[in-house]
């Protein structure tokens, strides 16, 4: 058989489809992609070496801006690791609104993984979807913390302040509040965002044969690279730090662990998504229902003014929205951090993809980078 | 859900290699400290003990040395609180440090050892592939995260306009 030239290409880093700033460098014979390479660090800001110059207070903003789509779940993780060196009791109130918190911004950040992903498959029509729903999320978050998108609503102990008046409301508010409270915006989100992803794109023919049997990614496979979060799951191991290494009260809420099969693909990782999006709702309105029946006004304990933390070391794992966020802190007893050290979940998926692209259709290596839903920011930090 | 007991596997590492020190920190992980000759042994042993999952590696710079400290933990499906074990070698030269690579063993640490390549200058020997990673391939700077790090580059200028040269309207 004659042998065709293998073609070299770089996709990225202004390709629209890699989200960010990712060039990949590829090996194709013919449309099939023989070979790939990730080149990263066209966005690292030095956030470790930062942090090591600031205190820990100071560092919160920072962890807003690694992964910029889930801003509070870095904080959450964060505070988990300063508290848990300085021993610090946190509120109940705090952590029902910090976990309250934590589950609407996954749901808006799987919003958008998901929206982009239909994006790059040539379905406009869900991205323009997904944001006008992180809309509603973003006029919450915006009367709550004052930011749209980066926050710094958590505290070393708590939370920055309480939730403002009237924005729980009620069970019985629908689709007409659901940039007003929270419960609107749950109720609207069960009732019609959460069917019309599933008419709209979960069950629509052309996106499963787009998308189904694309990058199978075997369970073992999944853990020796360090896969996390949806990625895992979608592979079939029912492993969520929330319910497996628990950690703030998520041992209080039910929810589900939604997996895929055995061999997950780009369709099961977004099955995945979906159900997570669903099982966050979930998680959302128990915390709610807690916070309108116990009203009150402790929210942070009385910390020192500056933070010396006693010399030690901490390795928090964090169930984010992508994954496994692990922050190493080493602390010597002084005002700053000694190290900082992000373990993020978009890093370490990111080397799945010279695994994961060989064989297949370059148009497939769109989905693939869709799949495993990188945000550069938290690759790159 | 079972919670997972991994001292039976630390006391089958302390009756293998008698030179490890094991303790118990206030913060929940097991420290395990190896000498960097039985650094891959101990991390083969704890491989094939169930330790399947790779979380992290990195180093500390403790300004007269370096530190590798490695994250493994069990991940089983249904237990609950698997303790993560930190495997430390410490006493790096902080120039020219040199230790084997864990890679072969775990693929998904390939890239943060060479992040901690690129970070500390620390050489994995057996690495498939110890590149700079978030830093370009020719920076000549040295290792930024290294204490004593300067940033030799020249400083910009600045690119602000000054508040009375904007014209309003």
């Amino acid at each position: 058989m004659e042998q065709t030239r293998e073609l070299l290409i770089n996709m990225g880093p202004q390709h629209p489809s890699t989200h960010g700033v990712l060039r990949v460098l590829l090996k194709l014979d013919g449309e099939t992609i023989t070979w790939a390479e990730p080149d990263i660090g066209y966005l690292h800001r030095c956030f470790e070496k930062l942090s090591e110059s600031k205190t820990y207070p100071q560092v919160i903003p920072y962890t807003d801006r690694t992964d910029y789509l889930s801003a509070i779940t870095n904080e959450h993780a964060f505070c988990l690791a300063v508290e848990k060196l300085m021993g610090i009791e946190v509120p109940e109130r705090a952590e029902y609104i910090r976990v309250m918190m934590a589950e609407l911004q996954r749901i808006c950040s799987h919003l958008l993984g998901l929206g982009a992903m239909a994006l790059d498959l040539g379905a406009v029509t869900g991205f323009l979807y997904a944001w006008r729903d992180r809309e509603k999320i973003y006029s919450l978050f915006e009367r709550i913390t004052g930011g749209r998108m980066l926050y710094n609503y958590l505290r070393i102990g708590g939370v920055r302040n309480d939730l403002p008046e009237g924005i729980i409301g009620t069970p019985r508010d629908g689709r007409d509040k659901a940039d007003k409270t929270i419960w609107g915006f749950i109720n609207y989100f069960e009732s019609y965002v959460l069917p019309e992803w599933d008419d709209l794109l979960t069950n629509n023919r052309i996106f499963q044969w787009r998308t189904q049997g694309v990058a199978p990614l075997p369970s073992e496979v999944a853990i020796a690279y360090g896969a996390s979060g949806p990625v895992l799951r979608a592979s079939g191991v029912k492993w969520d730090l929330r319910k497996n290494v628990p950690y703030s009260i998520y041992d209080r809420f039910e929810f589900d662990i939604p997996v895929g099969k055995e061999n997950g693909d780009c369709f099961d990782r977004w099955v995945v998504r979906v159900e997570e999006m669903r099982q966050s709702a979930r998680i959302v309105k128990q915390a709610l229902q807690w916070l309108a029946e116990n009203p009150g006004d402790y929210i942070a304990p009385k910390l020192p003014r500056v933070l010396k933390p006693p010399k030690g070391e901490v390795y928090i794992r964090y169930e984010g929205s992508r994954g496994e966020v692990g922050v190493h802190l080493v602390s010597d007893g002084s005002a700053n951090p000694y190290k900082v050290k992000w373990r993020s979940p978009c890093f370490t998926h990111l080397q799945l993809l010279p695994v994961l692209a060989p064989g297949h259709k370059l148009a497939d290596m769109i989905a693939i980078i869709g799949s495993i839903d990188i945000v550069l920011g938290e690759v790159d930090r | 859900m079972e919670p997972l007991d991994i001292r039976p596997d630390l006391e089958a590492l302390k009756a293998a290699y008698p030179a490890v020190e094991i303790a118990e920190a206030a913060t929940g992980h097991f420290d395990i400290r190896v000498s960097l000759d039985q650094y891959l042994d101990v991390v083969r042993f704890l491989k094939d003990r169930g330790f399947n999952y790779p979380a992290c590696i990195t180093a500390i710079d403790w300004k007269d040395r370096l530190e590798l400290v490695l994250q493994l933990y069990k991940l089983v499906v249904g237990s609950r609180q698997s303790p993560l074990v930190m495997v430390r070698v410490d006493g790096l030269p902080r120039e020219g440090a040199e230790v084997p690579s864990v890679t072969p063993l775990y693929p998904g640490l390939n890239w943060h050892e060479r992040e901690t390549y690129d970070m500390y200058g620390i050489r994995f020997q057996g690495h498939p592939d110890l590149r700079r990673i978030l830093l370009p391939d020719n920076w000549q700077g040295g290792h930024p995260l290294l204490k004593d790090f300067v940033d030799k580059r020249p400083r910009r200028p600045r690119l602000v306009r000054h508040r009375d040269t904007i014209v309003s309207g």
